[in-house]
């Protein structure tokens, strides 16, 4: 595996943050394996963008499309697939984002590549890969492999990879003409689309008591509306609890969601999966309740208790009461 | 329209107690209940719902051992006119470039308009099925879908971004979407319609009759390996508080008022 490349992703002309965290990857690869760390951008007019890697990667290789102008599986698979498979062995690195999700399994097997998602670390061990993943609702560990393959593609966790920017260097910038033809593309965006704006705005709120499945199938609502206008907070929840139609969609934290940065973060029943996680990143103090010890929840919390939510959170009201008194 | 549903039977992990196995490459799953995994409830559900509005068939498949039948038939319950279940001890081990070989090959024969998904699988979390096996099929795919409407031969849906932002995309057909959950709610399975599927056949199809052989399944036909799975630390990270629910609670009371979690 002597090339390490990685994909630059963008949307409305600006990088987004999941390519840092895919060089801050690339680096550490390529640092062990010895090999040449480059960066692939496709976009249309890509010049600003092209410059801005230069100044964090030896190598940046680009390709200018109107067709690259917003993140399609379809455009991407088509340019990148003769682009790398001319080069050799080679293993690709991609931030695990919700474009990443559309392209990188279609796009591995254009590659005849073997594909391992969303990575939260990357060993190199006796000169092969190794990538850790979370498996079983993320309570569990595992180590993977990639036999010989000679292609490999990653993609990595948000936030496992932190990114320092050494800049001063001046990155050699080759521009590769694009391989899309005339033909239209199978899949075609048409716009983007904002969620629906509800009567809370979560993202403001600086107390947040979030809901997750662990609160059941038939929850007792009052008990937790109770809780949250005590603490003087908001209610918000994890994905389940929407998609049972508990609380509408804009009460959703998560990637996918609401991305949130209250002062205080209270989860119930949540057991934290990723996409949940990488919306609450930012908040200073998160406690977890939840009745599974190994909640991935916990990982993230300051505090936790693993209990029974039907005892805990009345409790918790009953107490916050008195100290309010 | 002919739609094809890809599903999955998974252990439900979420409450259980987990342990590792002797071989420790897998956790202990002979205490483990299986179930429908969420994301592909949804994915039928849309299906039959397609189905409902523009006509044709559901066909549902999985590549599951012997137990998921019940699986397949709940989806017969719930509104697919067929289904087929995929299963040979050499699909043991069998990684997502494995399974989705074997649904491609028997996809590739039948007629197929549409083929659905769920977007990711809550046991290996590797969201890969759909996305490889419309590579396989020459198809294009997408991942975290909602909004479905199909219109002549074409599809248009919503897709999810980040922060509460979603791309409009139209999409010729055929192809594979590989669903959001939350994109519709999933019927309620009614006891009459549970009995009207009872007696209907589901062919069972081995590795031949798929079509393969033993080095493009299991294990040999994965291109991942696991090397060992392990339980992290219990409540890394966390300081768990001990004691019954009120001193518990009272702990965590006093915390919140010293970091002004009482607005």
């Amino acid at each position: 595996m002597k090339q390490i490349f990685v994909l630059a992703e963008h949307r409305k002309q600006q990088l987004r943050d999941t390519t840092w965290e895919a060089i801050a990857a690339g680096r550490k690869v390529a640092g062990e394996f010895g090999a040449e760390l480059s960066c692939i951008l496709l976009a249309s007019n890509p010049d600003g963008m092209a410059d801005q890697l230069a100044k964090e990667c030896p190598k940046v290789l680009v390709v200018d499309d109107p067709k690259f102008e917003t993140f399609n599986s379809d455009s991407f698979i088509k340019a990148l697939t003769p682009i790398l498979k001319d080069r050799g062995p080679f293993m690709l690195i991609m931030g695990n984002s919700n474009s990443v999700i559309d392209l990188a399994p279609g796009l591995s097997v254009a590659l005849d590549a073997a594909l391992a998602t969303d990575c939260f670390g990357l060993e190199v061990q006796d000169g092969k890969l190794q990538a850790l993943r979370q498996i079983y609702s993320y309570k569990v560990n595992s180590v993977v492999s990639f036999k010989d393959a000679e292609r490999v593609v990653v993609t990595l966790r948000a936030g496992s990879f932190p990114f320092t920017p050494v800049a001063g260097q001046t990155g050699a910038v080759e521009k590769i003409a694009s391989p899309l033809g005339a033909e239209p593309l199978r899949k075609r965006f048409l716009n983007y689309v904002e969620a629906e704006k509800g009567d809370v705005d979560i993202a403001s709120a600086d107390i947040i008591v979030s809901l997750g499945r662990g609160i059941g199938d038939e929850p007792e609502m009052e008990a937790f509306e109770s809780l949250a206008e005590t603490m003087g907070g908001v209610l918000a929840c994890s994905r389940p609890i929407v998609d049972k139609s508990i609380l509408p969609k804009y009460h959703q934290v998560g990637t996918s969601g609401v991305e949130v940065k209250p002062k205080v973060y209270l989860a119930l029943g949540i057991s934290g999966a990723f996409q949940h996680i990488g919306g609450i990143k930012g908040s200073p103090l998160i406690i977890a309740i939840n009745k599974d010890p190994r909640a991935p929840i916990f990982r993230v919390a300051q505090y936790g208790i693993v209990g029974d939510l039907h005892q805990v959170v009345p409790a918790l009201e009953a107490k916050i009461k008195e100290l309010k008194k | 329209m002919d739609i094809v549903v890809c599903m999955k039977w998974i252990p439900d992990t979420s409450e259980a107690e987990l342990a590792v196995d002797s071989g420790g490459k897998d956790i202990k799953k002979d205490n483990l209940d299986y179930d429908i995994n969420d994301w592909d409830r949804f994915a039928i559900e849309e299906a039959v719902r397609i189905k409902e509005k523009v006509g044709g068939k559901v066909t549902v498949v999985s590549v599951a051992p012997e137990d998921a039948e019940e699986m397949l038939r709940e989806s017969l319950a719930r509104g697919a006119d067929e289904a087929y279940h995929l299963w040979d001890d050499t699909f043991e081990g069998s990684d997502g470039y494995a399974v989705s070989r074997i649904l491609a090959q028997f996809i590739k024969g039948r007629p197929h308009d549409l083929i659905l998904t769920g977007t990711l699988a809550e046991d290996d979390g590797g969201a890969q099925v759909g996305g490889m096996l419309a590579a396989m099929l020459g198809l294009p795919s997408s991942a975290l879908v909602s909004k479905i409407v199909i219109q002549d031969s074409k599809v248009t849906f919503n897709r999810e971004l980040e922060g509460g932002l979603y791309e409009a995309v139209e999409m010729d057909l055929p192809a594979v979407l590989a669903v959001a959950t939350g994109l519709n709610e999933p019927r309620f399975v009614s006891i009459r319609a549970v009995r009207k599927v009872a007696g209907m056949d589901i062919p069972m199809l081995d590795l031949g009759e798929v079509g393969l052989n033993e080095a493009q399944v299991g294990s040999q036909g994965s291109r991942i390996q696991v090397e060992k799975v392990f339980l992290p630390p219990e409540g890394e990270g966390a300081e768990i508080i001990k004691g019954s629910p009120e001193e518990a609670a009272a702990r965590v009371a006093e915390i919140l008022k010293e970091k002004g979690g009482i607005g």
